[in-house]
């Protein structure tokens, strides 16, 4: 005899959101090139800004060491960058999965996330432990700002994740679309510069940008010399929420429908 | 019993709603072993999946206390990269099962793979698949079982042993079968519903539910 558990409907999202991370962890670790590229690559690329930046502004940039200034931009670009794919794909990738009535997409969304969010983490100790073994010194002024910082922005990656997961399901295209509209934040983030390097007069054209915000922010955290120009933490906050609950809006109205097209 | 409840579904095509069921209503009734009879593109996969909740009509409600299983067909939440055992687990989470280790045994000695049931799916044969997709299912105690084809597949002696388990539980459980192959469903179930036109009948008699269908 197999006894099933009369679970309310909060035990059941509890344990299927389990499932699909436990899922995700063991398939995501299969691949094991994989996982270590993704620590490995970000370090390769914040070695290879670093030096270039470094050469225009003999190692520290705006008071920070000039390695610390891109290992914020890097990490949390391509937080955001690889939380909004992940989000955006999970919903067609575990389609087979819905034939449970349990399984609804935004659990599946949810449970990427929560993989990425992991990768991540695995990601910033990586990049601890070289900085420890370089004996390059780090400050952490602020270490709870920061933290919000990133998961603000995860979430807010993994809102337009959502939407554009449901947004593609209707029109295959919006893939493409996804791809094209995420490739330039990289360059228009700070990742390289910051925010300071402009002349004021041109901030309009970047600082709508809320990535832009979570690491100039982030970068103030660290080093509160830093200063704090032209970016604030409501911004920030406020685009997450909103962004999470237009995501959520259309979720509730679409995601009957969509997953029978 | 599985009241529909004035159903309307419509998939989308280029040449508008393709309508397959159109203010259906309709009572499954328990106590029956059902087979699904129908043509192809007639409605059987829809409504199935309406009954297990992986889809969900675009008008209407459909109502029942039983618990129904999910539809297992050839490799139903079957992840090709993880072995036999983790899929049994990760099925047996989704569905709340209390005790994993339990079930987990249940199904591999259902099943036969042997040990290729810590081996990845992927290097599984044809018929090893549905073998255990099939004992995933029953080795939960569901009161209605929703099976797509999936016996057809095994061989003679597992399907001996599926309908042997079917007919263990089924002073409480019962089955919905659809398939296109007459001597398996004569072999699980007791009556049918015939599906034509977006309208379903219901047969007490199986001989006579596949008489009217082939008379279709």
């Amino acid at each position: 005899m197999t006894t099933v558990l009369k679970r309310n409907k909060w035990e059941i999202w509890r344990d299927v959101i389990f499932a699909l991370f436990a899922r995700e962890i063991r398939v995501g670790f299969n691949d094991k090139f994989g996982i270590s590229w993704a620590v490995v690559q970000p370090v390769v690329f914040i070695f290879v800004l670093a030096f270039i930046r470094g050469r225009l502004d003999s190692g520290e940039t705006h008071t920070i060491p000039t390695f610390i200034f891109i290992a914020f931009g890097m990490i949390l670009i391509q937080s955001f960058l690889q939380t909004l794919s992940a989000g955006a794909s999970a919903i067609k990738k575990n389609r087979a999965l819905f034939a449970f009535r349990q399984v609804q997409p935004l659990s599946a969304v949810i449970a990427a996330g929560m993989f990425e969010f992991i990768v991540k983490l695995f990601v910033v100790m990586g990049i601890a432990l070289i900085l420890y073994f370089i004996g390059m010194e780090m400050k952490l002024a602020d270490p709870l700002s920061i933290i919000l910082y990133f998961v603000s922005l995860w979430l807010f990656a993994l809102s337009v994740g959502l939407l554009f997961g449901l947004a593609a399901l209707y029109i295959p295209e919006v893939e493409k679309v996804q791809t094209l509209m995420t490739r330039p934040m990289f360059f228009i983030s700070g990742v390289f510069f910051s925010l300071k390097d402009f002349p004021e007069e041109y901030w309009y054209l970047l600082n709508w940008n809320p990535i832009l915000h979570a690491i100039e922010l982030a970068r103030f955290s660290a080093y509160p010399s830093y200063g704090l120009d032209g970016v604030s933490v409501s911004y920030l906050l406020i685009s997450t929420l909103v962004a999470l609950f237009l995501a959520l809006v259309c979720y509730q109205g679409f995601w009957k429908q969509a997953i029978s097209r | 019993m599985i009241l529909l409840e004035n159903i309307t579904k419509y998939y989308h095509s280029v040449l508008g709603h393709q309508y397959i069921f159109q203010n259906l209503n309709f009572e499954i009734p328990g106590g029956h072993n059902i087979a699904i009879l129908g043509a192809n593109g007639a409605g059987k996969s829809t409504l199935f999946r309406l009954i297990a909740g992986s889809e969900y009509p675009n008008k209407g409600t459909i109502i029942s206390d039983l618990s129904i299983s999910w539809p297992v067909a050839l490799a139903t939440g079957i992840h090709q990269q993880m072995t036999g055992r983790e899929n049994t687990r990760f099925i047996g989470r989704i569905n709340g099962v209390a005790d994993l280790d339990a079930y987990e045994k249940r199904v591999k000695g259902f099943a036969e793979l042997g040990q290729h049931y810590d081996l990845p799916v992927k290097t599984y044969s044809s018929g090893m698949r549905p073998r255990l997709a099939f004992a995933c299912s029953i080795a939960i105690d569901f009161d209605v079982y929703l099976i797509d084809e999936v016996t057809s597949v095994g061989d003679a002696s597992f399907r001996r042993k599926a309908k042997k388990a079917l007919f263990e539980r089924s002073e409480q459980a019962n089955v919905i079968m659809v398939s296109h192959d007459m001597k398996e469903l004569r072999q699980f179930c007791d009556s049918a519903i015939v599906l034509s036109k977006g309208n379903l009948t219901f047969y007490n008699d199986l001989e006579e539910g596949i008489k009217h269908y082939q008379a279709l």
